[in-house]
């Protein structure tokens, strides 16, 4: 298992290297200017533009570039002051605001990690429950609810749920009640900026249209399992419905359930644009997409690099669950006789 | 259902409905207040929630869009300020009177001794000197990460002596910027320029602390960079540091030397999404929003409309003013079609604008007659004489371009950024156009870079710009957009006589006089027709029923001078 873990982690390293050179050289094939794009409409004066683009970097060649992005990451620094520093890696400055990229996603990250986290509990805790109970009671009306309503939310739009959410929960249900009860609108809403409470709507939405992804893929996974012989023989055993269920049939129906619930919190993770838009919530989506738009570079990098440690790992750990699903996988290709 | 589903249901429930009443328990909502005023008259105290979308910087050398310079607004004072009613008026701001030589190049400021930073430093000439070189140098540091970070809005200094060679490296410090003495500031000027006494009315030009811009600013035992919490010297000040991306919290400076805000504080929060923010303002948590397009109708029968679009006051609280921009077509005037002034002139007389306004912008924009909104001193409706609707003129027009009817005339290309929401705009005046006889094609380009790319390279025939005036004047519009040597000036558009006449009505120091000169280059402009005003903007805001006697003037600046909340409010 350690060997497992230690080589997925060095397959990082070409990963990164891949896919930060690509995105350093499409950057050269991009049109805009970020500097220019600062003053709007209005042109910058050359003067200032110079300094400006030479303050960032602008005006080395696109390797050049990627080659400082490279020592920057580095946490040893050197220099002929101070001698040889450990520090943070330094993602350079934002180009657009002049801020330093790793306090923007220091700041931002915690908030898309709340965000992400509820959804995720959301999707897990209702997902699979649904999916369990729509299996275990197939045919009847609590599975003809549950397959209706997946169906709905995988149809709704993100953001049209969100607006109806806000809509409903936030001025109707307080109109209705006279302001004693109702659910806060977005991030905005209360005496501290995105607290708890402000994250109910938001984890809801977002984890609408893949909680009944994994309601579905539950239900039609348990069903599957349930056909099984070795079900079948516990049974015959003398074991319990809800026995067989969770001592034998779960671990093994919930694999690509877990799969699924792994990638989408990997994508969950690196910012759900829509989502924090929509509530208002201080996370990194809009941040990354902001900066792509006003060709914000190493705030797209910082992004970008940060975005895939968080996948990476986030895939390893799913992988490693498998191996505690199903005794059957073992990692690193070692298969049991 | 079996005992121990239903059970297992019955938490679940239970479950959800904890959490909902533990939801509106914590969740405190700020109320809109009593309504309708009856009590006597302003009350102190309250603070007010106030919509913004995401400041780029609200240090002044940085302040540049709508959203820092709204800010800045509040925390600084600047030499001379403008009527938020009324734009010909200039009022004694930071100096208490000034004056300038007869050829308008030098001004002297006298500051008013009263004045001082919210840390209660006086606010001396050096200040001023200080903060206006930070502003022009290429060295200037970044408050927060110290790298060189030169200000993007030195344009405002541009007419000050010395100002090119610190633009050029070749100096730190402009020669035309004198300290006489702690209460006058000397500014010698590199031409003459008459409307330089509303140049210096912008929040940019404000003083700064030389010791707490290099040093940073003291909050509870730690330094804070000042472009996260600047110290100023207007009617509020930091209550804490910028938390970006989430509010800017301000609360009324009571070392102000002017008259005090009846408001205890503003929290300016930030909203990616204007949409939400008036959610939010219809759920009763913001006292100011912008209203969603589609919905102005409903809030103005909700809400009340202010009488004069500017003010508002419980009953009265949709404000509807225009705006100092323009919303227009630039047109490349070097294009071998579009060099045709009669094919201007056609272009121009074929399109309804009202009718855009109308459908797609539900009021919020007027038909722009002039280049020139109305809010700028010395407006006069109907001078582009062209920038109407008239079909018949159109069509003739369009005979003395030499294409009657439209035939033989050029394909031509309308250009615009695709991520910026033009194309409604640009397809109904396409649908005008072809009306006429013309074949119209639309060549949107990706994103916002790419299409100033083009228009810089003189890539389009005819483009979409929008011009917000940084003073509420008309040098504002007609040098950047009409001078020949203005790098701003995207139409190519290039008349000496009018060039020379921009230069001799900058000499004139009577401001009634000077209008009158810059009136006839209006004319002058409009009659050659280099680009065609579409629609002036107008405000779509709104403020809840507890705010009274709030002030959002043309310029976009908000003026809470007199602004208090109903006392039921918290």
């Amino acid at each position: 298992m350690v060997q497992y873990i230690l080589r997925r982690f060095a397959q990082f390293v070409p990963v990164f290297f891949g896919v930060t050179l690509l995105l350093f050289f499409i950057t050269t094939l991009l049109p805009g200017d970020p500097v220019a794009l600062r003053s709007g409409e209005k042109k910058l004066p050359p003067a200032v533009y110079a300094a400006l683009r030479h303050s960032y970097g602008l005006d080395k060649p696109w390797y050049a570039q990627y080659g400082d992005y490279l020592g920057s990451l580095s946490p040893v620094h050197y220099s002929s002051k101070a001698g040889l520093q450990f520090t943070g890696p330094d993602l350079g400055d934002s180009i657009s605001s002049g801020r330093p990229v790793v306090d923007i996603f220091k700041e931002t990250y915690p908030y898309t990690v709340r965000l992400a986290l509820t959804a995720i509990a959301i999707e897990i805790l209702v997902g699979i429950g649904v999916g369990i109970v729509a299996a275990v009671r197939q045919y009847s009306i609590w599975d003809t609810l549950a397959t209706l309503g997946t169906s709905i939310l995988v149809a709704l739009p993100v953001f049209w749920l969100g607006l109806m959410l806000q809509y409903f929960f936030g001025i109707i249900l307080k109109q209705w009640t006279g302001g004693a009860f109702y659910l806060p609108i977005s991030g905005a809403s209360g005496p501290v900026f995105a607290d708890w409470v402000h994250l109910i709507l938001p984890s809801v939405t977002l984890a609408s249209v893949s909680t009944a992804y994994a309601a579905r893929i539950m239900r039609s996974q348990l069903l599957e399992v349930s056909g099984q012989d070795y079900v079948r023989t516990a049974f015959a055993k003398g074991l319990g419905g809800s026995a067989v269920l969770w001592r034998h049939e779960m671990k093994n129906a919930l694999i690509p359930v877990v799969t699924f619930i792994g990638l989408d919190l990997g994508v969950m993770l690196s910012g759900a644009i829509l989502t924090e838009t929509v509530f208002n919530w201080p996370g990194v989506g809009l941040t990354i997409y902001q900066a792509i738009g006003r060709r914000d570079y190493p705030v797209v990098f910082g992004g970008v690099t940060l975005v895939l440690f968080v996948v990476l790992l986030v895939n390893l750990l799913v992988d490693i669950s498998y191996a505690f699903l199903d005794p059957r996988i073992r990692l690193g290709g070692q298969a049991e006789g | 259902m079996t005992d121990r589903k239903r059970s297992i249901l019955a938490l679940v429930l239970v479950f959800v409905l904890a959490l909902a009443v533990a939801a509106s328990g914590c969740a405190k909502a700020t109320t809109q207040g009593g309504g309708t005023a009856t009590s006597s008259g302003p009350v102190k105290g309250g603070t007010m929630s106030y919509y913004i979308g995401d400041p780029a910087a609200i240090d002044p050398y940085n302040a540049q869009e709508t959203e820092g310079v709204t800010v800045v607004h509040q925390l600084f004072t600047s030499l001379t300020a403008f009527d938020p009613m009324d734009a010909t008026k200039l009022v004694p701001a930071a100096a208490e009177k000034w004056e300038s030589n007869a050829d308008a190049t030098v001004w002297t400021f006298h500051l008013n001794k009263a004045d001082t930073f919210s840390d209660g430093a006086p606010v001396t000439a050096k200040d001023f000197v200080y903060a206006w070189n930070r502003i022009a140098s290429l060295k200037t540091l970044n408050t927060a990460t110290k790298k060189v970070d030169p200000s993007t809005i030195s344009y405002h200094l541009s007419p000050v002596k010395g100002f090119d060679e610190v633009q050029a490296g070749k100096a730190t410090e402009m020669s035309g910027l004198k300290a006489v003495d702690d209460l006058t500031f000397e500014v010698t000027l590199a031409k003459p320029f008459g409307d330089f006494e509303y140049v210096v009315t912008h929040p940019a030009l404000a003083p700064v602390e030389q010791k707490l811009v290099e040093g940073g600013v003291d909050f509870n035992g730690a330094k804070v960079a000042f472009g996260d919490m600047p110290v100023g010297n207007g009617p509020f000040k930091m209550a804490a540091p910028w938390k970006h991306g989430q509010y800017v919290k301000v609360v009324r400076n009571d070392a102000y030397y002017g008259t005090k805000p009846y408001l205890d504080g503003v929290n300016f929060m930030e909203f990616k999404d204007p949409d939400t923010a008036y959610l939010e303002f219809q759920s009763g948590n913001l006292d100011m929003a912008q209203i969603s397009l589609g919905k102005i109708k409903d809030a103005q029968t909700k809400y009340g409309t202010s009488d004069d679009g500017y003010t508002s006051n419980p009953g009265k609280q949709v404000l509807l003013g225009a705006e100092n921009s323009t919303y227009y077509l630039v047109v490349n005037n070097k294009d071998k079609a579009m060099s045709n002034p009669n094919l201007r002139k056609a272009v121009s007389l074929a399109i309804n604008r009202q009718a855009i306004c109308n459908t797609l912008f539900e009021g919020t924009r007027a038909p722009a007659d002039n280049i020139v909104p109305p809010g700028i001193a010395g407006y006069e409706p109907g001078v582009w004489a062209d920038s109407k609707y008239d079909v018949a003129a159109a069509q003739k027009a369009l005979t003395d371009a030499g294409f009657p009817g439209g035939k033989g005339a050029p394909e031509i290309a309308l250009t615009y950024n695709a991520d910026g929401g033009h194309q409604k705009v640009m397809e109904l005046v396409q649908a005008d156009l072809t009306k006429l006889g013309l074949k119209v094609k639309l060549a949107p380009l990706t994103d916002f870079p790419t299409y100033l790319k083009a228009l810089g390279a003189g890539k389009f025939q005819i483009g979409r710009l929008g011009w917000v005036a940084d003073y509420p004047i008309f040098d504002n519009f007609m040098n950047p957009l009409f001078n020949t040597t203005s790098t701003d000036n995207y139409s190519k558009y290039s008349d000496p006589k009018v060039d020379a006449a921009i230069t001799d009505a900058r000499k004139i120091t009577d401001g009634a006089a000077r209008i009158k000169a810059y009136q006839a280059i209006d004319k002058t402009v409009g009659e050659a027709l280099p680009d065609i005003p579409l629609m002036f903007y107008k405000h779509h805001h709104v403020t809840s029923a507890r705010v009274h006697d709030f002030v959002f003037s043309a310029m976009y600046l908000a003026d809470f001078s007199k602004t208090w909340l109903s006392p039921a409010a918290k």
